[in-house]
Order: structure tokens, then sequence, then C-alpha cells
């Protein structure tokens, strides 16, 4: 479904992403995995047309999505949901869901849309009529995801869900992202939280400082030894 | 004396309706774009001409002139001063666009110059000298309609920004513009649509005021000035905050000629702004902000 081939992206004179090339199939969890700084939040900028790479071609079956500005991949089905929620803040939750369909297709399915995600977190309908910036960061985290697949995905890639969640949060986030795969969307997951990642992932890339150090399926990477040693502390 | 201070305060209100018009569209562009719009005055001063000409010169209705006429061409007018001066520097540093607008604002005054001379212009209607009394205060007809015209612009404005996938459009990307590009949202066209609103509000502001004050191709500077004031008094994000900041400076000069001289009124924008920035750098919002968190402790 999705195809990423040998991407070079720079920021100014540095070099943020070197040959990077992978794969997600349709259906597939696929997770990309690293520490801090090795360039997974780049990968999925890119992929959304935020950046663009200075070498190297990105495909959505079979459309060249490099170089196409940011609001035509949406189009064409590919939602980030980016670090840090990044919700607006002075909007109601209901708005910040609306303005998730923005786009054609996604605004004459709104409605069935709405009750979709408020099947999936009841907790956003209670608060529907509340400034996004006043909810809890849980809730932040859930509004980032309903507001992502208010514009009805193909391919949702998520960035650091897990980040800043209680444990207990953690888990409820994952089993969502697993639901919608369930449910038809495939899901791109890039995390530091290794372990859970790898453990929901059907296959998973390793990037240690803009490379592709590792790939295989979740079972093999947890069972890999620089895997084990470097990111699970085992 | 309390007849004078009522007397004041009526006018002060009624001013502050054409400063919340101007103010709103400097604080748009600003909200979405991040752009310092300094041609804002020059699209002030041409709106006062454009008026001047359909209202002298073709014998327009003069609110025809100021809310139907002027609105559209100077929206038009917007979208090709972003076109073709913002975007090619929207990725350079911020000063490019101010000194390249600061450009486009003498360029206008200029344009004004050759075409109308430096000669100071009025527009006179049947509306001018007409008024009728509140209780024992006099009330100008002409500016009473202005300051209408200034408050049911800016609710239409209020109602599109909440009501239209638009107008929330245009709000989320002032919150967050990589958040709304991943939203699908076309953020090169709406910079372009709030450079043209915040122009067209410019022109608008500025057919209204000529239907009060006179003008020359110098007219603008000080409105620019007062809105800059507004907006740091208002926050560039609320409608309350700029009308309530609106309220402020116009009442804050109209009472300072009892104590200083009318040709320094603009003097008192100015003590405003600095110490605005001084005292409370986030505008009212942040004062309200401040005081609400203080109480929820």
């Amino acid at each position: 479904m999705l195809e990423v081939e040998n991407i070079n992206v720079f920021y100014g004179e540095a070099q943020a992403l070197s040959d990077v090339s992978f794969q997600v199939g349709e259906g597939e969890i696929v997770t990309l995995v690293g520490s801090n700084g090795a360039g997974k939040t780049t990968v999925l900028n890119t992929i959304s047309g935020l950046l663009t790479p200075k070498s190297g071609s990105i495909h959505l079956n079979g459309v060249r999505l490099d170089r196409l500005p940011a609001h035509r991949i949406v189009e064409l089905g590919v939602v980030q949901i980016p670090e840090g929620r990044r919700l607006w803040p002075n909007m109601t939750v209901l708005e910040n869901l609306e303005l998730g369909a923005y786009i054609r297709q996604a605004r004459a399915a709104r409605k069935e849309s709405l009750r979709w995600v408020f099947q999936l977190f009841p907790r956003l309908e209670e608060r529907k009529y509340q400034l996004a910036g006043t909810l809890s960061g849980g809730e932040q985290q859930m509004l980032a995801i309903a507001r992502g697949l208010l514009a009805r995905p193909k391919l949702l890639m998520l960035d650091e869900p897990s980040l800043g969640l209680a444990p207990f949060l953690v888990r409820e986030v994952f089993e969502t992202i697993q639901e919608i795969n369930r449910q038809g969307v495939t899901i791109l997951l890039v995390e530091q939280n290794v372990h859970l990642a790898l453990g929901i992932a059907r296959r998973g890339y390793v990037l240690e400082t803009g490379r592709i150090v590792l790939s295989g399926s979740g079972r093999e990477l947890l069972e890999n030894p620089h895997v084990q040693k470097a990111y699970l502390g085992l | 004396m309390t007849l004078n201070l009522a007397i004041l305060f009526v006018s002060a209100v009624l001013v502050a309706g054409v400063y919340a018009t101007m103010s709103y569209g400097l604080a748009l562009i600003f909200g979405v774009m991040k752009v310092i719009n300094l041609s804002h005055a020059g699209a002030i001063m041409l709106g006062a001409y454009v008026a001047y000409v359909l209202i002298v010169g073709l014998k327009m209705n003069p609110f025809i002139a100021a809310v139907v006429v002027v609105p559209p061409l100077f929206f038009l007018l917007g979208i090709l001063l972003e076109r073709v001066f913002v975007r090619p520097v929207r990725k350079a540093p911020p000063i490019a666009s101010l000194l390249l607008l600061f450009g486009v604002w003498l360029m206008m005054q200029n344009i004004a110059y050759i075409i109308w001379t430096g000669e100071v212009r009025t527009i006179t209607t049947p509306y001018t000298m007409m008024r009728f009394n509140l209780g024992a205060v006099p009330i100008n007809v002409n500016r009473l309609a202005v300051f209408l015209v200034g408050v049911f612009t800016l609710l239409a404005l209020h109602q599109f920004m909440t009501r239209t996938y638009l107008g929330k459009a245009i709000r989320a990307t002032a919150q967050d513009s990589a958040a709304a590009k991943l939203a699908g949202i076309n953020t090169d066209q709406i910079d372009m649509v709030a450079f043209g609103l915040g122009t067209a509000l410019a022109g608008m502001a500025g057919a209204l005021t000529a239907l009060i004050y006179a003008f020359d191709p110098n007219f603008g500077g000080s409105y620019m000035l007062k809105s800059f004031c507004i907006v740091v008094l208002g926050g560039v994000e609320s409608f309350l905050g700029v009308a309530l900041g609106s309220l402020i400076l116009a009442l804050a000069e109209t009472l300072s000629v009892l104590w200083i001289r009318a040709g320094l009124q603009d003097f008192v924008s100015f003590v405003i702004l600095v110490l605005a920035l001084l005292v409370m750098p986030g505008g009212l919002p942040e004062l309200f902000q401040r005081r609400f968190a203080v109480r929820q402790r």
C-alpha cells in the first residue's frame, strides 16, 4: 500500500534521513521504533508532505506522494496524528472533530464518522462542547486520534501516541489502535515505547540516526539481541 | 459636567465601532499568517479615496459605496498583495514581509499623491449634519450609522468564523497551522482569504472613516497605530477582546481632551501601546485568564 524508497531528507545542511526504505501493506499494523532523535517524526512529516525529500520516492497504491502539498496527501487517505496531539486548543471538541472532516469526501460522511468515534471514545461525546485545551492528557490523545479518523483515512500514522500518558491510559490507547485496525484502517505507528509497539505490530523497522538498521516481524524484533539490549533493557 | 461626560462617552462609543473594524483586519492577518501588515494603513487610505470617487464623483449612496462596493474591491486587492508580495517571502525571516509591506504602503501613498494630489478632501453627504437628541445628548446620524455598520460587520464576521467550514479553517490555521495542514486544510488558500478579508476590512474602515473626517494621502498611519494598540490590548484571536480594546482606546482618547490638547490624541494611543506591552504583553485575554487561574487555586 505505502512504499517508501530510498528517501534522503535534510534540514538545511544536516541530513536527517539516509536512504530510508520500507513498506506498509494493506491492513497491517507496522511500527517504526527508535530512540529520541532517530528521525521517526521526520519520516512521518515527509510522508505527510510537511517536508520534501531531496531524493527517493513515496508511493501510495502507485500514486506518487512526495512533492504533493500536504492537504492533497490527506485527500488521498494518508492521515497523521502528530506528536503532542496538536489540537486547536481554543475550539470545542466538536469543532476539532468537524474540522477533522474538512476534506470533501470526509465531509459527506461526517455524521456517520462522528457516531463511529463517539462509539470508540464515549468520553468525547460527554465533553463535546468543552474547549479542547481544557481536556486531560488522555482525553486530548483520544481527541487527536478521533480527529484523524474523521478524515476517513486509509492509512493512519500515529506519532508517539503514548507520550506523556499514565500506563493504564497507554494500554487503553493501544487497544483502541488495534480496534481501529480491525475495522479496516492500516496503521503506521511510531513509538519510543518499543515493547508495546512491537507487541501489537505485525512488522517493525528499527531506525537509528536516520537509517533503518533492522526489520522483521514484531516477534522477531522482540527476540533480537540488539533490540533487547538497546531498547528493552534486557 | 455630567452632561459633558455623557457627550464624550457617547462619541467614544461611536468611534469605537470603526476602530474595531480596522483592528480586526490587522488581527486576522497576523493571527493566521504571523505577518505584520504595514500596508494596512495604505488600504485604509485608499478605502477613503475610493469612497470619495464613488460618492462625490459617481454620486453613489455613501453607505452602499462603503459597505457593498468597497469591501469586495479591497478583498481582491488583498489577494493580489498576498500573491505578489507576501507569498514569495513566506519562508524568509519575518522582516522580509514587514519591509515589503512597508514599501507597498509607500507605493500606495505615492499613487494617491499622483492621482488625487496632496489636497485635503472631505466627503459631505446629506447625513453629515443631521442629528437628533437622545435625552440631552446630541447624536450625529452619520456617526451613528458608521458605528452600526462597524458593529454589524463584526457580528457577521463572528458568525462566519464560528459557523462555516471556511471560518473554522481560518481559526484552526491561526491556532496551529501545521495541524491544519495535517487535517487537509489548504493553508495557502486560507492565507489568501485571510489577507483578502483583512484588507477588505481596512478598506471598508477607511471608507467609513472618510464619511466623518477629512483625509489626504498620509491618512491611515495614525489609524494603523491605533489598530496595533487595540490588537495588543485585545489579543489577536478574540472578537470580544478587539471590541473591548477599541472601546478602551476610544474612551481614553476622547476623555483625554479634558486634560490635553485635542491634537495630542495620537499620543494617547502611543502611551497605551507602550504601557500595554510593558504591563500585559498578552493583552486583556491573558489578564482575564490570570485572574481566573488565581481564583481557581
